[in-house]
């Protein structure tokens, strides 16, 4: 289970996030939605222990994480992979499919890099030809696809995933819910989805939140 | 059917061959110099001054009798190390601080920055001078005047690179990948800003060559037997009054065309390295 | 059109194709489109991200890059000789077409805006160019759903959804008789993309046409007279949009739909062709349930669709 509790982001003088709650268990998903710039996406980097909040604690299965980012010990932050919106962005332009799906297990020293690439590859329907291609050879499914397979690297307990099909093609996004309904279910993962789309919310998600309903502890 | 093709502008093709063609021969000039054309720098013929272009002498003689193309020779290639090694100090330094101040950011990055204003604030052409003077005059420290006082762009550029790269998702997925900070550093920020910094320190060539030559010709640059682009200027106000303009002729216009070149090939090179461009010639 | 008879056209696309030289390639980026565009009507080009849409759109605008190479003919009509889209004088697209004749709102809206201006500057400016009283920037803005409060903002200050309303806007004030739209609703929540939606139908409901290239099947439904779909650079079936969403011919449009979440959810195994390596024969075969030898040839686009062997001509 991960909780936050109490969670306030402040941007400036604007805050976008005020004493918001919610939790995750592993093996359901949660859908997430809320008007654009209600602070979806930041409760989600914070969630993600990518975002240091103002007040406001997250806790992974009762244990508080003190910290953001580089702070928090690299064993704790692979437990939680997360797929942004625009796969562009997310990806370095330098990089190969291959290297962007292998880079994660780069950093943990593992020894079978190039087999665990080629399984999470086909996990997510990629193919030889299309791994040895950089970014700009790829279309936007086709890298989001990639950046899914590198959240599956180290085997996350939980995915985040930040309106990751709303720039898809229907197809691609079927495709991108299906494998990570398939991860969810051989690996017990929790899984939240945050979405403006509601036939994609009620097709997907186990329950739904409304930013706005949230319990507000710290108000 | 109508075929058509639309242009951008861009520079165009042959400025590029020509500036290429001059960027090469004043390399080759002044690498091959010393084996096909040596030069003894101290040495004067007080029989053969001021003497007019001619065919012994293409570009005259100087107020010591010295052969001013033969002289050109060499001091574009005092120039052009001048330059060079300067450009690479400023790149260098330039580089520590923006770097620092881009990936500590916060309270680090804003007194970094304040400094770097700070000193913008002051005009190079004088910080150089009173650097110079500080020193004992030489290539030394002509060099570090120009170092000391064009790397504020660079710490600049690598700064602004690293604070919007700090920023990008795939920066986000990286730490979510389990990265720490130095894989992230060398991995994912150092070869976004290398480039930039390469371009920064060539943009950065002319003008210290030009500093170098200000310096010289204001006299706090080389010592005025070695030939320099700078000094030979400096040298030739002299016989300028005398009515002979050849002496510093041919070493300005030497000056001026050579930096043209560099700066019409960087500015190709920016052209393709820039991320816009680049996505569309890659369409 | 060929299921319905136009009696005039603001648009006729024939045989458009585009190419792009690369170094150790040719990108197939657009082939052999024939669209015609009828005043009033809302055309929908949908299909996935890379299957040519959005050069397409570029193509009209004359806005490809320099390594471009495009044939066929794009008339637009108007008063006067109708102009072709792909060999007019640059200047003169610069001048009387863009903008003036065929808006355009941009995919990203907030690097469209020029950041120092207000704007109802902005607005001004664009209605002065065009001869209309400066005062109407209230009344345009009020079109897009954009106060007139909203309008003394810069564009930093703006959220997503205003300036892409803000940008709406700005190419809606010279009254162009053709809009296109490319992605006008990406990055926007499901009731601003609405809302932008509405503002486009509404164009054509007073006599404007609307092209909307967009990824996004129910904003096609929501609003479009006509859909096209592109697969591997060409169109694979134009048809009335209540037709196409009720029963879609071609088997990619087919699984496409079946791919929204209020239908099947099922993914389409297998991945578009490479534009730079395309099969000789219809390009979905290799992932299409129906394929059969004769999909070997290139089918042609006859009437609606472009297959061998269309949904519903089966037993």
């Amino acid at each position: 289970m991960i909780t936050a509790e109490g969670i306030t982001v402040a941007y400036g003088r604007r805050r976008v996030l005020d004493g918001v709650s919610l939790s995750l268990a592993r093996g359901e998903t949660v859908g997430l939605r809320g008007p654009s710039g209600a602070g979806k996406s930041t409760l989600l980097r914070v969630l993600a222990l990518l975002h240091r909040p103002a007040a406001g604690t997250v806790s992974i299965d009762g244990t508080a994480i003190t910290g953001t980012r580089y702070t928090v010990p690299a064993a704790v932050r692979t437990r939680i992979g997360v797929l942004f919106q625009s796969p562009r962005a997310a990806a370095d332009p330098r990089l190969s499919l291959a290297d962007i799906i292998a880079e994660p297990l780069r950093v943990a020293r593992r020894s079978d890099i190039s087999a665990r690439v080629a399984d999470l590859a086909d996990t997510v329907g990629l193919t030889a030809d299309l791994l040895s291609r950089r970014p700009h050879a790829v279309s936007d499914g086709q890298l989001q696809r990639a950046c899914l397979a590198r959240a599956f690297a180290h085997t996350p307990d939980y995915l985040l995933c930040d309106e990751a099909t709303t720039m898809l093609d229907a197809a691609t996004q079927a495709l991108i819910a299906t494998v990570i309904t398939d991860y969810q279910q051989r690996h017990n993962a929790g899984v939240l989805i945050v979405t403006h789309d509601p036939a994609l919310m009620t097709r997907w998600a186990d329950r739904t939140l409304d930013l706005a309903d949230l319990p507000a502890t710290a108000r | 059917m109508a075929e058509l093709t639309l242009r951008r502008s861009r520079m165009p093709r042959p400025a590029i061959t020509v500036a290429t063609a001059v960027l090469v021969s004043a390399a080759a000039a002044g690498l091959l110099a010393p084996v096909l054309w040596p030069l003894d720098q101290s040495a004067v013929d007080l029989a053969q001054t001021r003497l007019a272009p001619s065919w012994a002498h293409p570009a005259g003689t100087d107020d010591l009798g010295r052969d001013v193309a033969h002289r050109t020779v060499y001091g574009l290639r005092v120039s052009l190390l001048v330059g060079a090694v300067a450009a690479l100090v400023a790149t260098i330094i330039g580089g520590i601080v923006g770097g620092i101040a881009g990936t500590l950011g916060g309270p680090v990055d804003r007194i970094l920055m304040r400094i770097v204003d700070t000193v913008a604030a002051l005009p190079h052409l004088l910080l150089g001078i009173f650097i110079v003077a500080m020193l004992r005059p030489g290539l030394g420290a002509v060099v570090l005047s120009v170092g000391l006082t064009h790397w504020l762009s660079t710490a600049r550029i690598v700064r602004s690179e690293l604070l919007s790269l700090r920023t990008r998702p795939f920066i986000d997925a990286a730490i979510s990948g389990g990265a720490g900070r130095l894989r992230v550093l060398t991995r994912h920020l150092l070869p976004h800003v290398l480039p930039k910094l390469a371009l920064a320190t060539t943009l950065m060539v002319p003008h210290a060559v030009w500093h170098e030559t200000a310096l010289s010709f204001l006299g706090l640059g080389l010592p005025p037997h070695l030939a320099s682009l700078g000094n030979m200027i400096n040298d030739g106000q002299g016989s300028l009054l005398t009515g002979a303009w050849w002496p510093s002729l041919m070493p300005g216009l030497v000056i001026v065309i050579v930096t043209l070149a560099l700066a019409t090939v960087v500015a190709r090179w920016r052209d393709r390295l820039d991320p816009r461009v680049r996505a569309e010639l890659q369409l | 059109m060929t299921t319905t008879v136009r009696t005039s056209s603001l648009l006729a696309i024939s045989d458009l194709t585009v190419r792009f030289r690369l170094p150790d390639a040719t990108v197939h980026a657009v082939t052999g489109i024939d669209v015609t565009v009828a005043p009033g009507e809302l055309l929908a080009v949908v299909g996935e991200s890379g299957c040519g849409k959005s050069v397409l759109a570029h193509a009209l605008l004359g806005l490809l890059p320099a390594n471009a190479a495009v044939t066929g003919t794009a008339l637009l009509h108007g008063d006067g000789a109708p102009i072709d889209l792909l060999t007019a004088d640059d200047k003169i697209l610069a001048r009387s077409v863009r903008g003036r004749r065929i808006g355009l709102v941009p995919q990203s809206p907030a690097t469209a805006l020029t950041p120092v201006r207000t704007g109802r500057r902005l607005l001004e400016e664009t209605l002065r160019a065009h001869g209309r009283p400066r005062a109407e920037a209230d009344t345009v803005a009020a079109g897009v759903g954009l106060t007139p409060a909203d309008l003394d903002l810069y564009p930093h200050e703006l959220s997503g959804g205003m300036a892409q309303r803000l940008a709406t806007a700005l190419a809606l004030a010279p009254d162009p008789p053709l809009l296109l739209a490319d992605e006008p609703t990406s990055g926007l929540d499901r009731p601003l993309v609405d809302a932008t939606l509405d503002v486009l139908r509404q164009r054509c409901d007073n006599g404007a046409a609307v092209i909307l290239i967009t990824h996004d099947l129910a904003a096609a439904q929501r609003v479009a007279d006509s859909v096209a779909v592109m697969y591997a650079s060409r169109i694979v079936e134009h048809r009335p949009a209540a037709g196409f969403f009720a029963g879609p011919r071609h088997p990619y449009a087919h699984a496409l739909l079946d791919a929204l979440p209020d239908r099947a959810f099922a993914p389409i195994p297998g991945h578009p062709p490479m534009l730079t390596a395309l099969p000789a024969g219809c390009a979905f075969a290799p992932r299409c349930p129906h394929a059969a030898d004769d999909c070997g040839i290139q089918p042609g686009l006859h009437p609606d669709v472009a297959c061998h062997h269309p949904i519903g001509d089966r037993p």
